[in-house]
């Protein structure tokens, strides 16, 4: 990895934090950030994700390895690491007793910006997150939505170059996570802010992130673009529900036919095609020609979510492929257990 | 310098407009003080007229010293609490994130504490000139007896702001305010410490706070003060806490806030 000066990126090497008595939460990990890049840090609970962040924003030392951000060591440069970037926590931590302006008012103080300024950076901010008809009111009273809006303005306070945004969706309603996920893009796209975000959740790292890394069991198992990542999985996935249950065996046995069989619910079957979509026409033919009258079938293109469990076994969830649960989960069916790396082997980079 | 005094500013701020817009944190804070002197000055008059008993300024110029005292150290506790509370919420990473140099966020709190004792003393002193406190000192004395009581402030929050750091949650509350009461209490509250006997005048001689509240009633009366002994005393609390406190600190930028 480059040891290059960034200005305006993350570069880690060999990452490690250990607990007293407990696993390493992060086992040594290597990654960069580009400089306006958006990196998508994805993980099930306990992965290592908000330790990496802790000790990435110095609030936690590492036990071992390096990292720069922002140009600046983290653990030599610790006060000009805080300086250079803005924070999200997975807890929005607001005071209820305060209301919104008045957190403005505290975080410009907090983060030095000049007194003639911070009224008027504060009402900016607060105006651009869509709080600027609540900012008078206690924070104690506000929506989920509303608390991580004002958690990201009093980020931006101090206009910093990189941002850091710890699960900042999590447990926030589609509109108010849409809302999030426009002003995240916003701030990479026109303001060149470097965006470390961290989710549970596919579908956003999908939208948001030029890049994404999977971090498992404290180790990065995967990285690299959406689309390249999706495109190592391959194959579209056909999964097939008979009309009559008693028919499942044998729908499976047509499919495999068609390529490696891949998770499915009980009363279905599925296969990754290794002839890609146009094998589909073929496989109904077949089908129909053993006698499996088809209740319904999807197809489903690979997605993040094939993507990681084949490279962790696991869904993001935390149930393992094999599990009961797993097998009735409503994301689509991914590769076979074949293409996986065992947990925790390491970047296959 | 000027980051650190904004981070100070900040942290001092916050915790003060709270104090003070929010009756359930203001009143009691008032309210406790009041009742302690009522209770100690007034209902507790005649312990003034025992054999030996010798201040000039009277009871409940001597029980005003005590409570005083008593005042100060305690808003240092409930600044801990504040503490406690603010890592126990994660509003603390909050501030370790903005801060440069975190001994900001506790020089906060100290200015937080110093704050609160003041606003109590003022209305104590208030009220007690109202019900008829004779004060026979100087203004040098008075400065002093104030003085004391802001290192005694400054003392128990350094004590409480360690507790706090080390456990980060609000249900260390118990361990903040007990030993700070203990002290205060084995203290010679009600009579001077030569009318005390049997263990009690042993423990209160052995008794930090001891000398201090001696100090503070002698200064309020105008007498003959071992200043030495008080302020040394003092500072050498101060400097213990400070130790407790900034290693306390370290222990909790360590745990990650």
């Amino acid at each position: 990895m480059s040891t290059s000066h960034r200005d305006n990126g993350i570069e880690v090497e060999g990452l490690v934090r250990e607990f007293k008595k407990g696993p390493r939460a992060v086992d040594g990990i290597d990654f960069a950030v580009a400089p306006g890049e958006i990196y998508g840090f994805l993980g099930p609970n306990g992965a290592g994700k908000s330790t990496t962040v802790l000790m990435l924003t110095t609030l936690l030392p590492p036990t071992a390895g390096t990292a720069r951000v922002a140009g600046h060591d983290i653990v030599a440069g610790a006060a000009e690491v805080r300086a250079s970037i803005g924070v999200a926590l997975q807890d929005a931590a607001l005071d209820p007793l305060l209301t919104g302006s008045e957190h403005m008012r505290l975080q410009t103080a907090l983060q030095g910006v000049p007194k003639a300024d911070r009224k008027r950076r504060g009402m900016e901010l607060i105006e651009r997150v869509g709080l600027a008809d609540a900012a008078d009111r206690k924070v104690g009273g506000y929506s989920g939505g509303m608390k991580r809006r004002l958690d990201l303005a009093l980020a931006l306070v101090h206009g910093p170059r990189l941002l850091f945004l710890d699960e900042p969706t999590t447990g926030l309603d589609p509109s108010s996570r849409s809302d999030l996920w426009d002003e995240v893009a916003r701030l990479a796209r026109e303001d060149g802010t470097t965006v470390f975000l961290t989710t549970q959740y596919l579908e956003e790292a999908d939208v948001l992130a030029d890049r994404v890394g999977i971090i498992d069991a404290g180790r990065i198992v995967a990285e690299g673009t959406p689309e390249a990542l999706k495109a190592q999985i391959g194959r579209p996935a056909l999964e097939i529900v008979p009309a009559d249950i008693a028919q499942r065996d044998a729908a499976a046995e047509v499919l495999a036919r068609f390529g490696e069989a891949a998770p499915a619910p009980p009363n279905a079957a599925a296969v990754r095609l290794t002839g890609g979509n146009d094998a589909l026409a073929e496989v109904v033919r077949s089908l129909d020609a053993e006698g499996v009258r088809i209740a319904d079938f999807q197809l489903h293109a690979p997605s993040l979510d094939d993507v990681f469990l084949a490279k962790t076994g696991k869904k993001l969830g935390g149930e393992d492929e094999t599990g009961e649960h797993a097998a009735v989960a409503e994301t689509p069916p991914a590769g076979p257990a074949g293409e996986r790396e065992p947990v925790g082997s390491g970047s296959p980079r | 310098m000027r980051r650190f005094a904004d981070v100070t500013g900040a942290v001092w701020w916050r915790s003060i407009h709270n104090f003070l817009t929010n009756p359930a944190f203001f009143l009691p804070s008032i309210i406790f003080p009041l009742f302690f002197f009522t209770a100690f000055a007034g209902g507790l008059s005649s312990v003034g007229d025992v054999p030996g008993f010798d201040f000039p300024a009277g009871y409940t110029a001597f029980q005003f010293c005590f409570v005083l005292l008593q005042a100060s150290a305690f808003g240092g506790v409930f600044t801990g609490f504040g503490i406690a509370s603010d890592f126990e919420s994660g509003f603390a990473r909050r501030m370790m994130l903005a801060a440069p140099n975190r001994l900001a966020i506790l020089a906060g709190y100290l200015l937080v504490a110093l704050t609160r004792a003041a606003i109590v003393i003022t209305v104590l002193t208030v009220v007690a000139l109202i019900a008829g406190m004779e004060v026979t000192g100087g203004p040098l004395d008075l400065f002093g007896m104030l003085l004391l009581a802001a290192i005694l402030s400054l003392t128990a929050t350094l004590f409480a702001a360690g507790v706090a750091f080390r456990t980060r949650t609000i249900q260390a509350g118990p361990a903040m305010q007990m030993p700070v009461f203990l002290v205060l209490f084995l203290a010679p509250v009600y009579v001077p410490v030569e009318l005390l006997s049997g263990w009690v005048e042993a423990v209160a001689q052995v008794n930090p706070v001891t000398p201090l509240i001696e100090a503070a009633r002698g200064l309020i009366s105008g007498d003959a003060i071992d200043g030495l002994l008080a302020y040394g005393i003092g500072a050498g609390l101060l400097v213990v806490f400070a130790a407790w406190a900034v290693s306390g600190l370290r222990r909790a930028e360590a745990a990650g806030g």
